[in-house]
């Protein structure tokens, strides 16, 4: 512009078109439009001529009077907007948001009509002009004259929130008038719907479900109140999708969790008689689902459940676990456990939609809880053994493999593996031993699912146990075969040729075995040595069994099934009516604390007793004197007579076992450490204990100080020495 | 609209035509016809079921032509503009447009006409708009042109020297100009389009002082960012950033010494890996750099990468304008004889053609081995100093006379 100026004094004015002939055409054409706009807003359009104001309103802009036209549309629209708020205003009640809906929708259709009329306005003066598009202006218009008139906006921001509130206590509203005065609002820009109606809404919502909440709490249980909340949510979003603008629903159903949800949250978790730990314990799959869908609404709802569950899981475990009731009888005690992950797995899967985090708090709290008792190993094993012997009779392949994964799932959570594979190599042993095992098989698999889980190394005796059963049956085949013929009809002798290592080695205590036995057994080691020179063969007397034909004082026939001290007690029989304590010991041999609980087997369990003590009673004594029970009935012919075993160990033998594991850890501790220094050369001290313990731990939790020792002792053994400028830091000796 | 009496009868500046309400129908909602048909309008056949219209006849009847079968005729004694100016009555300007024209390929352009323009010769530059027009500098003044190549009125920044310019949308241009010597200004701004009014003024400030400075080459993101070289009068030089949407200086990045960046001729913007490539050329000297400016870092930690090449060795990058369209440009420059007035070779990537102008000719290569498949050639107006392509048209500017050529792809056929 500036350089228009200043060059229009050098300019020869140009020749001038005459381009409007009439001076007052611009008037009397926008008054032909003025009077249509009018005729248009009092619904009198009929009979207009679209060409014709088409035409009247190119020319105009066509004559450079765009702008006159433009500003005409203004005021005139202005001018009809103002009288159509008088209307409004003066509707009664509830008839003012129908009559603001009908005249909304009489404005969209003026505003449609005068569009057409000045269409080309719309499309060539308005752009280059950069002013407001004329649908886009009927909507400014509206807005600023209908909607944000003092006289409305607040009229009409109550009147729908009153309509919302009255539609939460229950009545039914004009859902479809609401849903065109949103849309009116929605249509006029977003910032109109948030500014003028959505934030307000949210804020009286908030107040709402405050109270509400409050009062619920009061009056509800955890269950109910949950179903409450539930129920709101679900109608806030109904609402939503009803008649308001689908952004809304995150912002509303954020007001509901936290007022409903978020800000009670502890408090319902930890409400008492219906709380989780209720739902929990009765197993209110129901309703715990349902507080698990509410509160991963929320941050932190659903770590709160977490929390609680992990808690009460620990407690009733811990109280489980120590419960010396449960102590007395290890497979109850594990079928407990057993039950116990049931129930929180169905839980977990029916209520917390297997959730990962769960189950991983599930496992965390097991792990805590059954490591909290050191025998939970041994009755781990004790479990299986049972299993094995007697519980799987009758059962299916497929139930025996559940119960040994769910065994195996337990098994897991040891932090003591090789503790349970001690007691495990025992219960086997005593199993193939005595041929109580009810399924090759079942053993078999669990084997390799030892296997998978703790690799090879730690089932390789395991297997070697079986290997040995087998050969020994090829051995006995082979002795028969050679020496069957000498042997004429003296008693049969099966051996089972154990491995040294592979079994569970105990100081062998041999006895006395009869004449005719010791002959057998000499006859038996002179054949096996001759088959496999250089070779150690000792007798394990304290595992073996036999079965004796006796004949009792009335004739009464019947095959005993004993164990071998028991054969060597009642073989002195054959030439002694009674015999007294001290006199069995000295023929026999045997350990005093086997030997009682054999006698005790023989003279006190009723039904079994083929002995007969004097004095009676339960215990055993060392003035005890014994008889052959001449009266000794059974319905049975075979009898079987068992040892009066401890199933669970003895307190001696517990710490036996433990010496025993501590022993066995020692090797492995150094052979870690050794295999650590080795690749790293150089280490600190808590770093190898940490690495270590990292190394051990699918076998067991390494005792620092343990690690401490083996250190010590390796460095004594020059595979290691301390730095000499840093004490803490340690060298491998290559 | 009525199905059962679909006959429309039209009295059009005395002539009369007959067609269908269904042929009307294909004018759209946002037309004359469209907006006559609606049922707020009482379609009125009162004067013996005859609808009058006070314009063209002839027009008309290109028009109801093209409703009717989608192509447009255009006789010879019917002037465009008469036609444009008509369709424009009728809100029916789109459907020329649409039918004018087909989807670019440089294999089945043909050259469609030929603007003089009255500046003299020795054009800096020719951008195509994103509707079918395009802008061309001209020494101080770019003069702009619609798709009907009508032209606008031209755009200037105080007459000073425009180096660069481009399309925001279809409605700004941005021009960047050199600083005038001791009189300040200068610099990149924005103008309307069709108003050839400048809106905003590219304002660079060093320590919270605006100064002023030397626009050189634009390049434009995909994320509505400005980049422009930029040298200042106290050795403030660099690559200059601003925002399209507010225009206010994002970001400026210095040069390190020896790079080189504030002299850049041309900047490319490298949209998958959020880099701008920087080529600086001497002709005169022996050596011209190409460096690479890494946004992927966020903060001013800009990694750079540079490459140095003599003037006999290829400069390119590719680059992706904020239309989506992948572009390259390429400038080998002839070692020893440096013609006075030189005319580089160009390259744009549209669309998997690769275009390459030299001398008068503009060379397609198409296919996954660039092969050579078509080549644009008009005698007229020496060679080709720059082209550019967009809005469905390939323009080329060439420098001896004012000229450019505008090649078009024919609509599709009508089957």
């Amino acid at each position: 512009m500036n350089n228009n100026q200043k060059k229009r004094n050098f300019q020869i004015e140009a020749f001038k078109h005459k381009v409007v002939v009439d001076p007052k055409y611009a008037d009397k054409t926008w008054k032909i439009l003025e009077h249509a706009i009018h005729e248009i807003y009092n619904h009198n359009a009929s009979g207009l001529s679209f060409e014709e104001l088409y035409r009247n309103a190119y020319n105009m802009v066509l004559h450079k009077f765009g702008e006159k036209l433009y500003s005409g549309l203004v005021s005139t629209m202005t001018f009809h907007l103002k009288e159509i708020s008088k209307v409004i205003e003066a509707a009664q009640g509830g008839l003012f948001l129908e009559e603001l809906n009908r005249k909304w929708a009489d404005h969209n259709k003026a505003l449609q009509m005068i569009r057409d009329i000045l269409m080309y306005m719309d499309r060539t003066f308005i752009p280059s002009t950069h002013k407001t598009p004329v649908h886009e202006l009927g909507l400014n218009l509206w807005r600023d004259n209908i909607i944000r008139s003092s006289k409305i906006q607040t009229r009409l921001l109550n009147t729908l929130l009153e309509l919302i509130l009255r539609e939460r206590t229950g009545e039914v509203i004009n859902r479809g008038l609401m849903r065109n005065i949103i849309k009116m609002l929605m249509d006029l820009g977003p910032s109109v719907y948030q500014e003028d109606f959505e934030k307000p809404f949210l804020e009286v919502s908030a107040n709402f479900y405050r109270v509400e909440s409050q009062q619920f709490i009061e009056c509800c249980d955890c269950g109910d109140y949950l179903k409450k909340a539930e129920r709101r949510l679900n109608e806030e979003i109904e609402r939503v999708s009803h008649y308001l603008d689908a952004k809304s629903e995150a912002k509303i159903t954020n007001v509901v969790e936290q007022e409903m949800i978020a800000n009670h949250m502890l408090r319902l978790v930890h409400m008492e008689n219906s709380g989780l730990v209720n739902m929990l314990l009765d197993d209110k799959y129901e309703d715990s689902g349902r507080m698990y869908s509410l509160f991963r609404r929320v941050s932190n709802g659903l770590s709160t459940i977490r929390d609680v569950m992990t808690s009460h899981i620990r407690e009733t475990g811990k109280q489980l676990v120590t419960d010396p009731e449960k102590l007395k009888d290890p497979v109850e005690f594990v079928q407990c456990l057993l039950d116990e992950k049931d129930k929180y797995d169905k839980i977990i899967s029916l209520a917390f939609s297997n959730d990962k985090t769960f189950q991983n708090a599930l496992n965390s709290s097991f792990e805590f809880f059954i490591n909290l008792n050191p025998r939970s190993p041994e009755f781990i094993s004790l479990f299986v053994d049972d299993k094995l012997r007697k519980g799987l009779k009758g059962v299916s392949e497929e139930d025996i493999e559940i119960v040994l994964d769910k065994v195996m799932m337990l098994f897991r959570y040891l932090q003591e593996k090789d503790v349970f594979e001690k007691y495990y190599k025992q219960h086997l042993a005593k199993r193939l031993l005595s041929g109580k095992t009810v399924s090759d098989d079942a053993e078999r698999s669990l084997i390799v699912k030892l296997k998978t889980e703790c690799g090879y190394q730690f089932t390789s005796k395991l297997e070697g146990m079986f290997t040995d059963m087998k050969t020994s049956q090829d051995t006995m085949q082979g002795f028969y075969a050679t020496h069957g013929s000498e042997l004429g009809d003296g008693p049969t002798l099966v051996v089972q040729v154990l491995t040294t290592g592979s079994w569970p080695t105990q100081p062998s205590v041999t006895c006395n075995l009869p004449s005719e036995m010791s002959v057998l057994c000499e006859k038996f080691r002179s054949y096996y040595l001759g088959t496999h020179t250089g070779r150690r063969l000792s007798w394990q007397t304290n595992m073996g069994t036999a079965d004796l034909k006796a004949t009792f004082g009335k004739g009464q026939k019947h095959e005993l099934n004993v164990s071998t001290y028991q054969m060597c007690v009642l073989v002195l029989f054959n030439n002694a009516d009674r015999l007294s304590y001290k006199e069995i010991e000295q023929a026999t041999e045997i350990p005093s604390s086997d030997l009682k609980r054999c006698l005790q087997s023989l003279a006190c369990v009723k039904g079994k007793n083929v002995l007969r003590k004097e004095p009676m009673s339960k215990d055993i004594a060392e003035d005890d004197a014994f008889l052959v029970n001449e009266k000794f009935t059974s319905k049975f012919y075979k009898v079987k007579i068992g040892t009066v075993v401890a199933q669970k160990e003895s307190e001696p033998e517990k710490q036996e076992t433990r010496q025993r594991v501590e022993e066995d850890r020692k090797p492995q501790i150094e052979a870690a450490i050794v295999r650590i220094m080795k690749s790293r050369k150089v280490l600190d001290h808590n770093n190898i204990i940490a690495e270590v313990t990292k190394q051990l731990q699918s076998r067991f939790l390494a005792n620092p100080s343990e690690i401490k020792k083996r250190i010590e002792s390796l460095i004594e053994r020059e595979f290691l020495e301390r730095d000499n400028s840093d004490r803490r830091l340690y060298r491998y000796l290559a | 609209m009525g199905i059962q009496n679909d006959r429309v009868r039209f009295n059009v500046g005395g002539k009369i035509f007959e067609t269908t309400a269904t042929t009307l129908a294909v004018a759209g909602r946002n037309s004359f016809f469209g907006a006559m048909f609606d049922e707020n309008w009482n379609f009125q056949t009162e004067n013996s079921h005859e609808f009058f219209i006070d314009r063209n006849p002839n027009c008309f009847s290109i028009l109801i032509d093209l409703l009717r079968t989608g192509e447009l005729f255009i006789p010879s004694n019917i002037p465009e503009k008469l036609l444009y100016r008509e369709a424009q009555f009728y809100g029916l300007l789109d459907h020329v447009r649409a039918a004018k024209w087909g989807p670019f390929d440089g294999n089945q352009v043909r050259f469609s006409q030929a603007v003089m323009g009255q500046a003299p010769g020795d054009g800096t530059a020719i951008r195509a708009g994103p509707d079918g027009g395009c802008c061309v500098a001209h020494g101080s003044i770019v003069h702009v042109y619609d798709w009907m190549l009508q032209e606008l009125p031209p755009i200037n920044l105080d007459y000073q020297r425009v180096n660069d310019i481009g399309w925001i949308d279809a409605e700004t241009v941005v021009a960047a100009t050199s600083e005038r010597l001791g009189r300040g200004r200068g610099g990149a701004a924005l103008f309307g389009a069709a108003t050839g009014e400048l809106t905003h003024r590219f304002q660079v400030t060093h320590e919270d002082q605006v100064k002023s400075y030397t626009a050189g080459a634009l390049s434009f993101s995909t994320d509505y960012k400005i980049f422009s070289s930029c040298k200042g009068r106290s050795n403030e030089y660099g690559i200059g950033v601003w925002d399209q949407i507010t225009g206010q200086q994002i970001d400026f990045y210095y040069e390190p010494i020896g790079w080189s960046l504030g002299d850049a001729d041309r900047l490319q913007w490298l949209d998958n890996t959020n880099c701008l490539l920087v080529a600086t050329l001497f002709p005169r000297k022996d050596n011209c750099y190409i460096s690479l400016l890494d946004f992927r870092e966020k903060e001013h930690g800009l990694v750079m990468v540079r490459y140095r090449g003599s003037n006999h060795r290829r400069e390119a990058g590719p680059r992706r304008d904020r239309y989506g369209r992948e572009q390259f440009h390429l400038s080998r420059l002839m070692k020893g004889k440096m013609p006075d007035e030189p005319c580089y070779p160009k390259l744009a990537l549209y669309d998997g053609q690769l275009f390459s102008s030299m001398n008068d000719s503009i060379s397609v290569f198409s296919g996954p081995d660039w092969v050579l498949t078509s080549r644009l050639r008009r005698s007229y107006g020496g060679s080709i100093c720059d082209f550019s392509i967009g809005g469905d048209r390939l323009f080329a500017l060439h420098s001896e006379e004012n000229v450019f050529d505008i090649w078009e792809a024919p609509p599709p056929p009508v089957t």
